[in-house]
Formats: structure tokens, C-alpha cells, sequence
């Protein structure tokens, strides 16, 4: 039983070494640094919009509107910008803003009018859509006028300087360490050497990858801006849902909300602000994917809800909340953005990649109920 | 009793991975006899019911089981259901939006030409209720039934697949006084039907008004089988506990301090209603006291808890006051945060997070005291379960143990153990002991106890008398939302507050 257990936790580093090996055999250019530059710079949105939807999905609830609302938000901004010449700091915090009432908005109607967010946000979606093609008019609209650059096209085109990768690594080297030493300390003597041998391992292992890493990109242009970004946000969320009130009440809501309210636990305040940081991470996504793609276009942001989920669950989040962690959802992410960048490089067909997805999205839900049941 | 039993098992052994859980049990039921099965949680009751249901197959245990003296090797459920077997589970198994007939015969309606035959269907579910003198409408939809009529229904079921031998697991735990009398005398009628019951509950009083034997189980083991005609409750939970128990309600009144909750001219309604359910109702609880709430199931004890937490109901009228300051507006947030807890009846659905861990459990009520700004200080959380855990003397392998698979004794002291922790001057118990071994039930009044010498207020609800009055320093009895009768510890005798309860009080 224990195996099985430690099966499920393991399944998505397999099923990623297993993908990476495939593309890695049929294609040369997969673990080219170029490549690997590219994938990170797409695993970034994939990835901050699934860690924004893991949070809601951990309450029980879903989020269907996300992928309409990266392409409204990132089109709001690319019309603010190019049509009506605002500065782009400007067009972007506006954006933003708007981001985060609409999401506040729609949590609260998900919590006070009690509607299902299955409905409220598959309303979203198809309201976000119309939107977005009235705002750029069904036309496409670039990020920065003409050639030229700004805060919003810098957001994917921006690489770190090389010497301020390694910096970088060094600090996060240091931070995921000194808990783990101090931790370490305090176990002297106390707990059993497995623990302490344990801990060593894990910062010795976490450094290497991350020297390793920065190598790698700096070998192309250096660490991509986007993945910065992703870094910051991801260790924000596993924070949040780790460390704090509000994260052990995303898990209990979605565990079981009724005991949830009778707990005391504030139910409606949670929800609608596991929303509003959706809002906030659909805005940044959507900066994100309309700079990658150079202009808002009308199909930016298209289906990025169902990766997302598709992210989620492969990570090993539960549907019906109270399960899963923000590092199942990275590397669910990164299988997800993984599979797209390989099949793009193989030149696959569209209808291809497709159902590809599709299926892997099915057998690691599979995988997961026959390796839950105990 | 000289006739051959109807069921039969012998020298039962059965073994779980690192568990034995049944070790040579021998238990026998003869024709038309309703024989009880007691012990605590964890003595091998279910096992040994699953074990005669099919539910462990033949080859999972030693031992052998006969019946009507033939050997039986049961491979599945089907297998024993053709024996003539039925088990009726504690968690219903009917389908609620089909009427009572189709639930009656799903997995096996008649068909004519390759479709349902509804007039035979509707038809032999209406001779099957005459039968057993059963007055229900074969087409009314199974929502709309309670919950004592759902579990006729399952026994009905069981019995038009022509049972000889019912097994019923707890069936009255869900249900109402009135509703349990007629289940008892369904069950009377079908024992001079010469249909064998075996029939397991934590109610005592129960299976003294049913049982005509009692067998008793502890860790695994057949303890003693008694006559119930020559035996008592005291005995009978002796066998269960093992040891001699003096005192099934320890009590130890101190005396009660200034009033911490005062309630007067309380009337309130469901939500979406405008008829008072709750109607002025007043009371006042003092620091260490117990104050019990009887009164027969809908009579409003569960509504008026839950009000006063702000989580049921509209206020109409009357004022609450706690600790001196008014209470309005009230939810079970901003209730904890001012010093009342609840722990409710139904522990699974309202009280615990089943999938995580005791630990997690222990600490959700009082998060905001665990650690500075949002960050939970998680050396100090760790600390502070320990402690509670340790003075509730939760059972488990530690505090990371899924809360789901305790036993329902450990579950309960895990939601006192989250509502402690938020450290409340008022404490609502609705039925704590619910469902619970003896041996837990007593460790939850020692935390009453415990509770009151620290000068805080327990509100008991119970539905149990015997406890209600062994606990409690004072009773209020409530009747179709109002007080019926006020009592003192001294006042108090079953036929007070019954009558109390039925709204024929004197006082």
C-alpha cells in the first residue's frame, strides 16, 4: 500500500522523463537550450494559471472563464497601449485592476447568490470571449506600436543578465536551504539521522538544479523574465496554501465545507479571495501570453482554462477539493506545456495535438483513481 | 431453545494484515429468536456481520459456519441473500428519487417482452406492505419518506427475497422515538413470524425491550451469551468494558458562578419561513454548571444550539447575551471568536474535515491564535495538538492519522478537542455520547467535568434520559419550541420529563 502510495506521488516526474525521453529521442532540437528557453517561457503561463485555478479548484470550486479573460486582459492593454497611447505601466495596472474587480465580483456571486461556479464561470467564459473580440475589434492589435518596445513586450523578451542568474540562483539556493539548516540544528541529537541526512540531501540536490538550470539558459539568451515570474508566484502560492490561515482554510472547505462554517472558518471571505487572486494571476497571464504571441489576436488565451485544469489534475489535485499541492501542479503544468512544445517541434498536426492532450489528460486521471484506491 | 439454529458459526477466526480481529467466536441464532450483539467499537462487530453476510468470503477466515445445520461456504453477498441472509446496513442503500416500489425491486423487477412490468411491480409492492401491516403508498417517492420509513423499506426489501435471518446494524441510530417503537414492533411481529434477527446497538434499553439473547463481544472474542431475562444493563456493559464500572454517570457538580449566557423571549424561525419554530424561549447558563436539554426528536434542542452559534434560523424576538455583552447577528465565526462553541450532533457531516488529518482537525478553530499576521507558526500548532490530544487522550498513531478512519469514540474527542482549543467560556454538547462506546462515553463526562471545575458553561443535549439526568445539574425540557418544564438534579425522574417532553407538564 505504501508502494502504491509512493507510485501515485512519483507518477508525474515518471510520466515527465518518460515525454521528455520520447521528444528527446525523435527530435535533436528538444534539449537544445534554445528549446528548453522556449518550453520554460510557455510553461510559464501554463503554470501561473494553473497554480491560480489549483487554489480555487482546492475549495471545491472551478474556473472556467480563465482562458477568455487572459485574452480580454492582455487585449485591453494592447488597445490602451497602441490605439490611445497610454504609457504602458499605465495600461497594464488599469488591466490589472480590472482583472481582479471582475474575479472579485464573480467569487462573489459564486458565494452569495449560491449559483454553482461551474455556471457563473462558463457564463464567464463566453462573456469574456464577446468582450474581448469587441475590444480589439476582431482585428489584431500589437503590444507595443510598431517595432518599438515597452514595459509590455519587454514581459517575454527580457532574458536576465547572465551574472544576475547565477545571483538569483544563489539567493533561492539560500532560502530553500535555510529553513532546512536551522531545521537541522534543531534536530541535533534529537531526531534520527535519516531526518538530518534527509534534509542535506534535499538542499544539495535543490542547488544543483538550480546551478544546473541557469547554465542552461544562459547558454541561449539567460533566465527568461516569464520564468522569474512563475518563480516568485509559485513560491507565493505554496506559502499561501501552506503556511497560512487562508490556505489551511482552502483545504478545509473543500474537504468538507459544512464542517468548514461550523468550524468557524470565514467560507465566503476565503472564496471570493481565492478568486480575486485569480484575477490577479489572469491579468498576468494574460500580459504574459499576449507579449509571447506579439499582439492580441482572437485566439489568445484559447482553451488555456482546460490546461490549467488539465495542470491541476495531473498534479494530483482532487476535483472535489482538500487535495493537492502548488509543486503537483508545477510539475503537471510542465507535462502539460512539455507535450505542446514537443509535439510543435515534431511538427504534429493540430488535430493531433489535440487528441494527444486529451489523452494524457485522461490516463493520469486514471492512473491516479486506480493508484488512490487503497 | 432445543430447535437447530437457523445460523450457526464456530471457532471464527479472522485475520487482517497485522490485525487478528475476530478470534474463535462462536455465536448461534435460533429460529425466531432477535439476538443482540453488543461491544464496543472495535470489538469485531461489523466484522463478524460481514462475515455472516457474505461480505468475507469463505476462505477469508477459519471456522465454519452452518446453516440450519448444513455447512455454508458463502463466496459473495448473492451467496448468502439465496441462503436466506440479509444484511441492512447503518447507511442506507435506497435510491431517493424512486417511489418505494421501484427501490423495492431494483436489480430485480418483473418484466414482461423485454419491459418493466409496472402494474405487477406496484401490485406485489402493495401485497408485501399489507403482509406487514405496513401503511405507505407504494408510489410515494423515498425523499419524501423519513428516515424510519426508508430503513422499513430496506427491511422489506430484504424480506421479499424470502430472508430467514435479518441483520440489522444499528438501524435506530437515525431515528426518532416514535419511529425506533415501530421498528421495534415490526420486529416483535416478525419474530412470531419465526424470523431470526440478529441485531446490533449501542442502546441497551433497546435490546433489553427486544433482544431474548445478548451476546457480548471484546477485542475479537466472544465474552459471554446471556439470557436477557437473567441479566441487566450493568452486566452487560461490565462484559463490554472488561471491568467493573462504578459509575456510569461521574458526575461531580461544583457550584455554578455568575451567568455567562442569559437568553430571554428567544423566538426564531427556519430560514424561508415565518412561523416561529423557536417560541420565547429563556434560560440563562452559569459557569460551572451543566445545563441539560430533553425533549423528543423536532421538539427544537438542535434549532435552538444552532441559532444561538448562527448557524440556523432567523431571529424573530428576545435578546442574547454572553458574558455580559449583547449577540447579535451572530455566525459560528464570530461565535468562537466571542467564547461559544458548538460540537454538533452529527460529527462526520458538521464536525470534521475526514480526509485530513487529526492534527489539521485539531487545530482549525483556533488558526488566529496559532502564530502572528497570516503565517501559522507551526512549531507552536504542532505543540498545541500534542497537548490537547494528550489531555483528550486521543488514540492514534499520531496526529497525522487521517481523521476518517478512527473510531467514532476518537472522532468525537477530536471536534471537543478543535472546539477546546478555541478556548470557549460556553460549550454546546449536542449529543456528545452519540454512537460512542461506553468506555468513550465515560471519557467524554470526565471532560465535562473537567470542563465545569475550569468555570466554564456546558449546554447538554441529550436524547438519552438515563444521561441527560446522570449529567446535567439542571434540565430544561423543551416541547414544540417552547420550555415545557424546568427541573433540578433532585426534581428530575424519567416520568417528569417525559411527560414534560410530551407538553403535559405541571410546572
Amino acid at each position: 500500500m505504501d508502494n502504491k502510495k509512493l507510485l501515485r506521488d512519483l507518477s508525474p516526474v515518471i510520466a515527465l522523463a518518460l515525454i521528455w525521453g520520447v521528444f528527446a529521442a525523435l527530435s535533436p532540437h528538444f534539449l537544445t537550450p534554445r528549446n528548453l528557453s522556449m518550453l520554460m517561457i510557455e510553461l510559464s503561463t501554463t503554470a501561473l494559471l494553473a497554480l491560480g485555478m489549483f487554489m480555487i479548484i482546492l475549495t471545491g470550486h472551478i474556473d472556467l472563464s480563465v482562458g477568455s479573460g487572459v485574452g480580454l486582459i492582455g487585449g485591453v492593454a494592447s488597445v490602451l497601449i497602441t490605439q490611445h497611447g497610454w504609457p504602458a505601466p499605465a495600461a497594464l495596472l488599469l488591466a490589472f485592476l480590472a482583472a481582479m474587480v471582475l474575479w472579485t465580483a464573480m467569487g462573489s456571486v459564486v458565494v452569495k447568490q449560491k449559483m454553482p461556479s461551474f455556471i457563473i464561470t462558463l457564463g464567464g467564459l463566453l462573456v469574456f470571449k464577446g468582450l474581448f473580440w469587441l475590444v480589439i475589434r476582431n482585428s489584431t492589435v500589437p503590444v507595443a506600436p510598431g517595432g518599438s518596445w515597452n514595459l509590455y513586450s519587454l514581459l517575454t523578451t527580457y532574458y536576465l543578465p547572465h551574472a544576475a542568474g547565477y545571483a538569483g540562483a544563489v539567493l533561492c539556493a539560500a532560502g530553500f536551504c535555510w529553513p532546512r539548516v536551522l531545521a537541522y540544528r534543531r534536530a541535533a541529537g534529537a531526531r534520527d539521522a535519516a531526518v538530518r541526512e534527509r534534509s542535506f540531501l534535499e538542499c544539495f540536490v535543490i542547488a544543483q538544479a538550480l546551478f544546473l538550470f541557469v547554465l542552461l539558459m544562459n547558454r541561449f539568451r539567460g533566465v527568461p523574465l516569464p520564468v522569474v515570474i512563475l518563480g516568485v508566484s509559485a513560491v507565493a502560492v505554496s506559502v499561501l496554501t501552506r503556511r497560512t490561515r487562508f490556505g489551511r482554510y482552502l483545504y478545509a472547505i473543500g474537504g468538507n465545507e459544512e464542517a468548514a462554517v461550523m468550524s468557524g472558518v470565514p467560507v465566503s471571505r476565503v472564496i471570493i479571495g481565492a478568486y480575486a487572486i485569480m484575477g490577479a494571476i489572469v491579468a498576468l497571464t494574460g500580459f504574459m501570453q499576449t507579449a509571447y504571441s506579439g499582439a492580441s489576436t482572437t485566439t489568445v488565451g484559447e482553451l488555456m482554462e482546460l490546461d490549467a485544469v488539465a495542470a491541476c489534475v495531473i498534479g494530483g489535485t482532487s476535483l472535489k477539493g482538500g487535495r493537492g499541492t502548488a509543486l503537483g501542479v508545477l510539475f503537471g503544468a510542465l507535462i502539460m506545456a512539455s507535450l505542446l512544445n514537443g509535439m510543435t517541434l515534431l511538427a504534429v498536426a493540430p488535430e493531433f495535438k489535440f487528441i494527444a492532450r486529451g489523452l494524457v489528460l485522461s490516463l493520469a486521471v486514471w492512473l491516479d483513481t486506480r493508484l488512490s484506491r487503497t | 431453545m432445543n430447535l437447530e439454529p437457523v445460523l450457526r458459526a464456530e471457532g471464527i477466526t479472522k485475520r487482517f494484515p497485522g490485525v487478528v480481529a475476530l478470534s474463535g467466536v462462536t455465536f448461534d441464532l435460533a429460529p425466531g429468536e432477535i439476538h443482540a450483539l453488543c461491544g464496543e467499537n472495535g470489538a469485531g462487530k461489523s466484522t463478524l456481520i460481514k462475515l455472516l453476510g457474505g461480505l468475507h468470503p469463505h476462505g477469508s477466515y477459519e471456522g465454519e459456519l452452518t446453516v440450519s445445520g448444513r455447512p455454508a461456504r458463502f463466496g459473495s453477498v448473492a451467496d448468502a441473500e439465496k441462503a436466506g441472509i440479509a444484511v441492512i446496513c447503518q447507511e442506507l442503500a435506497l435510491v431517493p428519487e424512486m417511489t418505494a416500489a421501484e427501490n423495492l425491486f431494483l436489480g430485480s423487477e418483473p418484466t414482461r417482452l423485454g419491459l418493466i412490468d409496472w402494474d405487477r411491480v406496484y401490485a406485489e409492492a402493495k401485497a408485501l406492505f399489507e403482509r406487514f401491516g405496513v401503511r405507505l403508498d407504494p408510489r410515494v417517492r423515498t425523499s419524501d419518506l423519513g428516515t424510519g420509513q426508508q430503513q422499513l423499506i430496506e427491511i422489506l426489501k430484504a424480506l421479499r427475497k424470502d430472508s430467514r435471518v435479518l441483520i440489522l446494524d444499528e438501524p435506530t441510530a437515525a431515528l426518532t422515538e416514535t419511529e425506533t417503537a415501530v421498528l421495534i414492533g415490526i420486529l416483535k411481529d416478525l419474530r412470531a413470524r419465526g424470523i431470526s434477527c440478529v441485531y446490533i446497538s449501542h442502546r441497551l434499553e433497546e435490546v433489553f425491550a427486544l433482544a431474548d439473547r445478548i451476546t457480548v463481544l471484546r477485542d475479537g472474542a466472544t465474552v459471554a451469551t446471556l439470557d436477557r431475562r437473567a441479566t441487566d444493563i450493568h452486566a452487560v456493559i461490565c462484559h463490554m468494558v472488561g471491568r467493573e464500572i462504578r459509575d456510569l454517570f461521574p458526575r461531580r457538580a461544583s457550584a455554578p458562578g455568575r451567568t455567562l449566557l442569559r437568553v430571554s423571549g428567544l423566538s426564531a424561525a427556519a430560514g424561508g419561513s415565518t412561523a416561529a419554530f423557536l417560541k420565547g424561549v429563556s434560560f440563562e447558563a452559569r459557569a460551572g454548571e451543566v445545563l441539560g436539554f430533553g425533549g423528543l426528536m423536532g421538539a427544537g434542542r438542535s434549532e435552538l444550539l444552532m441559532h444561538l452559534f448562527g448557524a440556523w434560523g432567523r431571529r424573530l424576538s428576545g435578546t442574547v447575551e454572553l458574558l455580559g455583552l449583547p449577540l447579535e447577528s451572530v455566525t459560528p465565526e464570530t461565535a468562537l471568536g466571542r467564547g461559544l462553541a458548538l460540537v454538533t450532533e452529527d460529527r462526520r457531516r458538521y464536525g470534521l474535515v475526514l480526509e485530513h488529518p487529526i492534527g489539521f482537525n485539531l487545530s482549525l478553530s483556533s488558526l488566529k491564535k496559532l502564530g502572528a499576521g497570516l503565517l501559522i507558526d507551526r512549531r507552536l500548532e504542532a505543540e498545541k495538538n500534542e497537548e490537547q490530544a494528550r489531555a483528550l487522550r486521543i488514540k492514534a498513531a499520531g496526529l497525522d492519522v487521517r481523521v476518517g478512519g478512527l473510531s467514532g469514540g476518537n472522532q468525537q474527542k477530536v471536534v471537543l478537542g478543535r472546539v477546546l482549543m478555541a478556548e470557549p467560556s460556553v460549550i454546546f454538547l449536542d449529543e456528545p455520547t452519540r454512537g460512542i462506546d461506553v468506555g468513550a462515553k465515560i471519557e467524554v463526562y470526565e471532560i465535562i467535568n473537567s470542563l465545569t471545575a475550569a468555570g466554564k458553561a456546558v449546554v447538554l443535549v441529550s436524547s438519552e434520559l438515563p444521561e441527560l439526568m446522570g449529567m446535567s445539574d439542571r434540565i430544561l425540557m423543551l416541547h414544540d419550541g417552547r420550555i415545557a418544564g424546568a427541573f433540578t438534579k433532585a426534581e428530575a425522574t424519567q416520568e417528569g420529563l417525559l411527560a414534560a417532553a410530551m407538553g403535559h407538564a405541571r410546572n
